[in-house]
């Protein structure tokens, strides 16, 4: 009865292995998707303190699930890498909304830096015309005005 | 001075005011020069600062370290802060080749952080079933943060130190983007611990 329920128990545990590996697979590949996810958000200009703060959660956890994997508690280890994915997965689509956000803001930011730079170079050449022209107009008054010198030789 | 070189100089403060006033649209296309890009590791002792570290160990005493990461590399990084177990004869990791210890890790931190910020954690540590008998002694059980590991790790009396000299290892791990893979970031500190007692 010994042997058999040895012989019973033995796959069962590497099931469970296998199935608790496979979990924390899982989880792991999730955090990383999410963590590129930020750094997209991140290299687009959006703001990813929060992001990264609740991305540090869900890696908290896979950190937790792997530690009770190697101290050998399988059920643990199993229940919250399996926590892990619906926060790396939030965590995943706020970056990417983040990104889209962060994207447009920078767009119009572009654009009116543009303007700003067009119009602003146009009526600053502009005025400098102008101050030329009255430059170059008093200049030559006071040239017409000027007393011819004698100059004895 | 003639008309032309007065000329002269209206030209040149056009073309000075017109840079001055594309510079915000310039900027986003100048990269200066970014500094060393680097992650920190360091361990700090109970108190926060770098002393009083926990080095005679005796078992079923609690002992505590601050284990901190700086991120200096100009963008956020996810990181792996592995801690691993080891006596005298244990391979470290390697400066020279960048390859890690071959020891297994037992605990691990997993964070990210942001450019030009710093992560600190608590780690507290405990012996809670060794043995010593003549110039042989062995750790079976380590508990870190509360979790307890099997590490059966023996070590052999050191009679220069008078001790049996076992060390924690903390490696520091980093995920790269473009690999997609966790990988050793060529960082390591360890705290070295001599066993005194048993129960």
């Amino acid at each position: 009865m010994a042997l058999g329920s040895c012989l019973y128990s033995e796959p069962y545990v590497f099931a469970q292995t296998d199935q608790t590996t496979s979990k924390l697979q899982a989880a792991n590949t999730a955090i990383e998707q999410a963590f590129n996810a930020v750094l997209d958000a991140e290299k687009a200009g959006a703001n990813v303190t929060a992001l990264l703060a609740q991305l540090n959660t869900a890696a908290g956890i896979l950190a937790q699930a792997e530690n009770s994997y190697r101290a050998g508690d399988n059920t643990t280890a199993a229940a919250q890498a399996d926590s892990v994915l619906p926060i790396a997965q939030q965590v995943t689509a706020s970056a990417q909304d983040a990104k889209q956000t962060a994207l447009v803001v920078g767009q119009n930011a572009f654009w009116s830096t543009i303007a700003f730079t067009v119009i602003g170079a146009f009526v600053f050449v502009l005025a400098l015309f102008l101050v030329w022209r009255r430059f170059k107009r008093s200049y030559i008054k006071s040239l017409s005005e000027a007393k011819p010198e004698v100059n004895s030789q | 001075m003639k008309l032309e070189g007065y000329k002269l100089i209206f030209v040149v403060m056009g073309l000075i005011g017109v840079l001055l006033i594309a510079t915000p649209a310039l900027a986003g296309d100048i990269h200066l020069p970014s500094g060393a890009q680097f992650s920190e590791l360091y361990l700090l002792g109970t108190n926060q600062m770098a002393e009083n570290y926990p080095s005679n160990i005796a078992v079923g005493e609690n002992y505590s370290v601050y284990v901190g990461v700086g991120n200096q590399l100009g963008s956020s990084a996810y990181y792996v802060l592995y801690v691993k177990f080891g006596n005298e004869t244990d391979q470290m990791p390697n400066d020279t080749l960048s390859t890690p210890s071959s020891l297994q890790p037992l605990y691990e931190y997993r964070f990210s952080i942001q450019n030009s910020l710093d992560w600190e954690n608590l780690l507290t540590f405990s012996v809670s079933n060794a043995s010593i008998s003549g110039k042989n002694s062995q750790i079976n059980t380590l508990q870190l943060n509360g979790v307890a590991f099997n590490v059966d790790k023996p070590a052999i009396w050191d009679s220069k130190s008078a001790t049996f000299k076992y060390q924690l290892l903390f490696e520091l791990w980093i995920y790269n983007s473009r690999t997609s893979a966790i990988s050793y970031n060529d960082r390591f500190v360890d705290l070295q611990l001599n066993l005194t007692r048993t129960l």
